[in-house]
């Protein structure tokens, strides 16, 4: 008896019906892991245990987005699931192999919507690399220290809908206010509150003016003695502890096995961060710790992400004081490679021209080459895998993005857990749907 | 020497796209984003004794090794690696459309040891008359999904593959979209749309202004007096 026998899809369901009819039956066939759970001549122990299937998402707001859970239940225990993504598909991929390379980096913004900026210095590192283009180092220091911010504002988030998903609707709006500080900061910087597009290939749109400085300087004092506040109230806070502890438990071996990344991976004990593991940018000139507790459980995960707030507020720091010493453009002075500056397009014929070519064609990496450059995003390995055919936009760019490969592992995550946990769960693998379907 | 003039002058004019431009030579060696971590050669020399002809090409550029592999022994050689080289971690994995005529797809795997601090690529060719690749989820459980994204994206079937379905788009769907032939606006018709009206009939064409049809509206328009 069935849910596959008794349903006509193609009847039942304007849309898609093979889709969904494939759906149902990865769920019927898989195996699961709840046993004992009925008679051995399969009738149900109890009428309350009735099995159910039940479709959460894609328009639930604790799915984060348009994530679609489709979950078996035996009474509250989740006994299989699938996940259906896709929804928020774009086809970025397709759209970068018919856009320039500095066109498409506004693209990326739209990827991990939470933490923009990683995603700039992302792909403009990947381009970097595969046309061999040097990045003056008061560009790196910028890029680095606004990859922080963003890493605390994508933190931010994740602890104020997963506090919020657990309960605490007071949790949200303060680390909504938190967020507000970086977002002026952002506008400061860049222009634009969420999608910031300050990055350029060959550095950065602009340099840093003093009043963004003190707007940094001034979070960086501040948002310290913040957190601590949010710490007393949640590190021993029984709720939230109790919410936490043991659920989603996975062993080093398996989130290595499950090609998780991020504090995923580092929250069981593997210390793989792309920061230390090929230094990109200058952090190795930086001294940060990378926490890495073994416990492996919703818990750990939650201590990661919230020392790591603490350690960016650290890199900002020596950012801040490396940065007057370091002079100098923030863009390759090379018009052929990098944007010219704004001066030099208004009053030189040249600047005119070169500034038109690089809107036009851009930078055209040699023929049949290809690189990969990672970056340790907010949620983990961000990299982009390019391949050129010798013009002005690439031929294949390949998008490794963290949620994608973190939510792969939250099926099996999600089996054998109880239905109260879903939400919790969903919230310790932080993913974000724009970068997840691509 | 004449024949070469006679060939240049038969040939037809084109604009030389395999123009290499001068920083091409920084791009290869000198790349100021080279990682340590891509330097594999020790390994790539033991994969070549281990399994001789199998590993075809071996390249090198912006310090990234990639090794071209044959098809057959891709799924050997990624459990050689696991076991013996402590490359247990599969940081990615994805197709590309070449587009030519012999071997038009290829796949890649970005495979990390995460104990040694050592990235490297294996690559797969596969002919468009076969489209099909040997599934590494028995090796990585991680491909499962990147798996299902390739085939998805490009028509690939991984054979052995516990759930092969399509990723993004729906099962209804029945193109491969990351092909070269596919038109980026699109297929008409290709996707059931909702209604434009409350009422209405699933639509077929997500651009119907595009191809001439006018949208529906569920509300009579004045005319414009230019019109009349």
């Amino acid at each position: 008896m069935s849910i596959i026998d008794n349903t006509n899809f193609a009847e039942t369901l304007k849309f898609w019906p093979r889709h969904n009819e494939a759906l149902y039956r990865r769920l019927e066939s898989k195996h699961s892991w709840v046993e004992g759970s009925r008679n051995p001549d399969g009738s149900h122990l109890d009428p309350l245990e009735n099995e159910m299937i039940l479709n959460i998402g894609p328009q639930h707001p604790a799915t984060h987005g348009v994530l679609r859970c489709v979950v078996k239940l035996d009474g509250e225990t989740i006994e299989q699931c699938v996940l259906d993504i896709g929804y928020l598909h774009r086809g970025i991929e397709k759209i970068a192999e018919n856009k320039t390379y500095q066109e498409f980096m506004p693209y990326t913004d739209r990827m991990d919507y939470l933490s923009p900026y990683s995603n700039n210095v992302a792909w403009c590192l990947a381009v970097e690399k595969l046309a061999g283009i040097e990045v003056p180092e008061r560009a790196q220091w910028i890029r680095m220290m606004m990859s922080e911010i963003a890493r605390i504002s994508s933190h931010l988030i994740w602890m104020g809908v997963g506090l919020m998903d657990a309960g605490a609707v007071s949790m949200f709006l303060w680390t909504f206010q938190a967020r507000e500080d970086i977002y002026s900061i952002f506008d400061e910087v860049a222009g634009a509150r969420l999608t910031v597009s300050h990055s350029r290939i060959g550095g950065v749109a602009s340099d840093l003016n003093e009043a963004g400085i003190s707007l940094i300087k001034n979070f960086v004092a501040d948002f310290p003695s913040v957190l601590e506040g949010w710490e007393k109230l949640l590190n021993r806070n029984r709720i939230w502890i109790d919410r936490n502890v043991g659920i989603g438990q996975l062993s080093a071996e398996d989130v290595v096995r499950m090609g998780m990344t991020g504090p995923n991976l580092r929250g069981s004990g593997v210390a793989h961060d792309i920061r230390r593991f090929e230094p990109y940018l200058k952090y190795n000139e930086v001294d940060f710790q990378i926490p890495i507790p073994t416990e492996g459980d919703a818990l750990a995960r939650y201590f990661v992400r919230l020392d790591e707030m603490k350690e960016s507020i650290k890199i900002i720091n020596q950012c801040l004081d490396k940065l007057p010493s370091v002079k100098g453009p923030v863009r390759t002075n090379d018009a052929k490679r990098s944007y010219p500056s704004k001066s030099e397009v208004f009053y030189s014929m040249e600047g005119l021209i070169h500034d038109f070519m690089y809107t036009d064609t851009g930078i055209a990496p040699p023929k049949g080459a290809s690189a990969y450059h990672a970056i340790e995003a907010p949620k983990g390995e961000l990299g982009f895998y390019l391949q050129s055919d010798g013009t002005g936009s690439p031929w294949r760019a390949k998008m490794n993005s963290p949620s994608f490969t973190n939510l792969q592992a939250l099926e099996t995550m999600m089996e054998g857990g109880m239905m109260g946990d879903m939400v919790v769960l969903i919230g310790t693998i932080d993913p974000v749907l724009g970068e997840a379907d691509k | 020497m004449s024949e070469k003039t006679t060939n240049a002058h038969k040939a037809p004019k084109t604009l030389p796209f395999d123009f290499v431009p001068q920083e091409a030579e920084t791009a290869v060696k000198n790349n100021p984003h080279a990682k340590a971590t891509t330097e594999v050669d020790d390994v790539l020399d033991a994969l070549s004794s281990q399994f001789g002809d199998a590993v075809l090409e071996r390249s090198v550029y912006a310090g990234e090794r990639t090794a071209l592999v044959a098809l057959k022994s891709v799924q050997d050689i990624c459990q050689w690696l696991k076991n013996e080289q402590g490359f247990t971690y599969l940081a990615d994995l994805g197709g590309a459309d070449r587009f030519t005529e012999d071997d038009r797809y290829e796949v890649f795997y970005n495979l990390v040891s995460i104990e040694k601090g050592k990235r490297l690529r294996l690559m797969v060719r596969v002919d468009e008359e076969s489209m099909t690749v040997p599934s590494v989820c028995s090796v990585f459980p991680a491909a499962n999904w990147n798996e299902r994204e390739a085939w998805d994206m490009f028509g690939l079937r991984f054979e052995g593959h516990p759930d092969l379905r399509r990723m993004f788009m729906p099962e209804d769907f029945e193109y491969h979209p990351l092909r070269k032939e596919f038109p980026l606006l699109g297929i008409p018709g290709s996707m059931p749309l909702p209604p434009q009206v409350p009422t209405g009939e699933l639509t077929g064409d997500p651009y119907p202004a595009a191809h001439g049809s006018k949208t529906p509206k569920s509300y009579q328009e004045v005319e414009s007096e230019d019109e009349a």
